[in-house]
């Protein structure tokens, strides 16, 4: 993509972009501004005191509490970036590849399963990994010893609600980079001489990678900000930092608080995403080049 | 044919209920070039597809290089295709693209680097271009470095899927004589698809001229142009012209008579004439080339034909008149040699006539 060095000279590329641009402005950068402006005041009896005090910050650096669970957060966000797209590949490979006689069908179920309530899915979470739940129950009938499984309100419990309500994303995503793959590309490596599982190597993945680094960026910020399975299905007894951030707000009342955990929430969430960008474009960037 | 490096007989292949190719076979020597011509739909592209094992036949046996392919996938075979839109890796370098058929066979650096260095000197490609990207090079350079994919690993047959349809007519014109010239200099066996019969004319030793799933005719390319097995074949290359006659048995040969010619102006079919012939449904081919404006006297045995100029065509290198002849649908379509002075102009009343031993019987 080439980018004009005279757009700003050009008055009707201006015009167009000036109403989207104010909307960004007003409801996207100026309340992370005020976000930023709020970490430096400080709390009295509940009441916010306008200053310019370092004093949340210092908290902040000096609990490893804090750190413990913003560890914890990424960490999560990782394991489930891991487990969706391992998930959501072949999958994504079968509707592509596969199951081309039934696509619509299965992809309007998926639509609706995606499409549904997030609230509703992870409550019927609940039914399945109870104690007396619908799993323990399946397993005991299958010859298991009872309630075999204890996942829920523990972390796997809210890795399994958040996996479950963040794979239909890697899954378009990837299946949209390889419905574009030219089939003949994937014939052409055949000829060549090449097995079914070295052309998967050679070509089919490389070639998805769009939509596999797409949708990896997606779910890993979706899970950073993850509230509702934690607190649903992990019982809050691992809480993540969205969780972290409502106390500070809701129950301590302290919004300096939960701005400053909001700032170093956004920090590490950026920070790694921009690493994973120099990343990808330093092995995509060559083939993109235009001729 | 002494070795055929390729021997299919009786290939048929089905997509569910439709039937793409009715037992088709073909023999193709070691060495040879071979197009397979025929309009879309005419099984062309199955067939390639069946040699190069990307398709299994439904019936039928192939042989390539001795060996019964029943089985053997498209990695195994001894050939290599060029794809019709080329299916180069976007996502590796030309020396990534040509080399990966040697990094497959676990073909060494220094060997691998040679061939590939090899093969881009075969097809005049500049040496900086082995750390290019597909994307980066012109649509002429993409053909080479496709052909250059295919013949790194030295296959006994090459496959082309109408390598050249996306390109503009001049590149065409000039990476046709390089194909052929490429062809002559490897002794490789190329199969060539193409909708194009003159395409295939100029550069295949033989043409298999297929329709509707069906072999029509396999011939040299004067065969294909001189001895079409029909109307069908005849009419495929270029613009001709198919005059009504009728054909009866008479003596040694065929007496063949046209009602657009005066009564009792019949000829006995020559020999080159196909002999099995039935009335119903017979024509004349006549080549556009060998009609001629009579201005005097008709020569010996010629046909006459009355008619009006209706349009003509200045080519350059020849000039073509259309005629329209009472009796006769279509206009008669005759090519001259280029002249700087116009025989005729549009309206006139002229004479043409054709020697019919230069024409063809056809049945349809």
């Amino acid at each position: 993509m080439r980018i004009e060095r005279k757009s700003w000279n050009d008055p009707v590329l201006v015009a167009t972009v000036a109403p989207l641009a104010l909307v960004m402005v007003a409801f996207f950068v100026v309340p992370l501004l005020m976000t930023v402006v709020l970490t430096f005041q400080t709390t009295q009896f509940y009441r916010l005191v306008w200053t310019w005090d370092l004093k949340v910050w210092t908290e902040v650096f000096s609990k490893p509490h804090y750190w413990t669970i913003m560890i914890r957060t990424v960490t999560m966000a990782l394991i489930c970036v891991v487990l969706t797209v391992l998930i959501a590949f072949p999958a994504a490979y079968a509707l592509a590849t596969r199951l081309k006689t039934f696509k619509t069908q299965i992809q309007i179920l998926i639509i609706f399963a995606f499409l549904t309530d997030a609230v509703l899915k992870t409550f019927g979470w609940i039914l399945i990994l109870d104690k007396n739940g619908v799993a323990n129950w399946l397993l005991m009938h299958a010859g298991f010893p009872p309630e075999m499984l204890n996942l829920l309100f523990t972390p796997a419990g809210t890795m399994i609600g958040m996996v479950y309500n963040l794979v239909a994303y890697p899954m378009f995503t990837i299946y949209l980079s390889l419905v574009r793959i030219d089939r003949d590309l994937v014939l052409a490596a055949y000829d060549a001489g090449a097995s079914r599982i070295r052309t998967f190597f050679e070509v089919t993945l490389p070639l998805s990678r769009p939509g596999l680094y797409s949708g990896a960026v997606l779910v890993f910020v979706l899970s950073l900000g993850a509230f509702l399975e934690p607190k649903v299905l992990g019982g809050g007894t691992s809480p993540l930092a969205s969780e972290l951030i409502r106390q500070s707000f809701e129950t301590r009342v302290n919004w300096p608080l939960g701005a400053a955990l909001t700032v170093v929430l956004i920090a590490i969430g950026a920070l790694m995403l921009a690493a994973c960008a120099a990343f990808a474009l330093r092995r995509t960037s060559t083939t993109e080049r235009p001729a | 044919m002494a070795s055929p490096i390729i021997d299919a007989s009786g290939i048929v292949k089905d997509y569910g209920a439709v039937r793409a190719l009715h037992g088709v076979s073909l023999q193709i020597g070691t060495g040879e070039f071979v197009a397979l011509v025929g309009p879309s739909g005419c099984g062309k592209t199955t067939l390639l597809k069946i040699l190069a094992g990307f398709e299994e036949p439904t019936g039928g046996r192939l042989e390539i290089q001795g060996r019964d392919m029943r089985g053997v996938p498209a990695a195994s075979r001894p050939t290599r295709m060029v794809f019709q839109k080329l299916a180069l890796f976007p996502h590796k370098t030309v020396a990534e693209n040509i080399g990966f058929s040697l990094k497959l066979q676990k073909v060494g650096k220094a060997e691998a680097g040679g061939r590939i260095r090899a093969m881009l000197d075969l097809m005049h490609l500049k040496p900086e271009y082995l750390e290019r990207y597909p994307a980066q090079l012109s649509g002429g350079e993409q053909q080479r470095v496709a052909l250059a994919r295919a013949l790194v690993s030295q296959p006994g047959v090459l496959l082309l899927d109408e390598p050249m349809s996306a390109l503009d007519a001049k590149l065409k014109k000039s990476l046709q004589a390089e194909l052929k010239k490429l062809h002559r200099e490897i002794g490789t066996s190329f199969v060539l698809v193409t909708h194009d019969l003159e395409e295939a004319m100029m550069l295949a030793d033989r043409i298999c001229v297929m329709r509707g799933g069906h072999v029509v005719q396999v011939g040299t390319p004067a065969d294909i142009y001189y001895r079409p097995a029909n109307m069908f074949v005849a009419g495929f290359i270029g613009e001709t012209n198919f005059l009504p006659v009728t054909a009866t048995a008479a003596g040694g040969g065929m007496e063949v008579a046209s009602p657009l010619v005066a009564a009792g102006q019949t000829i006995i079919a020559p020999e080159h004439v196909s002999p099995s012939l039935s009335a119903k449904g017979t024509a004349l081919l006549v080549r556009p080339e060998t009609i001629r404006f009579l201005k005097g006297d008709a020569a010996p045995g010629e046909w006459l034909l009355d008619g009006q100029v209706e349009e003509y065509f200045i080519k350059g290198a020849s000039t073509q008149y259309r005629i329209r002849v009472r009796g006769l649908d279509a206009a008669v379509i005759m090519d001259l040699p280029g002249s700087i002075v116009l025989p005729a102009v549009v309206g006139e009343a002229v004479r043409i006539g054709f020697d019919p031993v230069q024409a063809f019987l056809l049945s349809e």
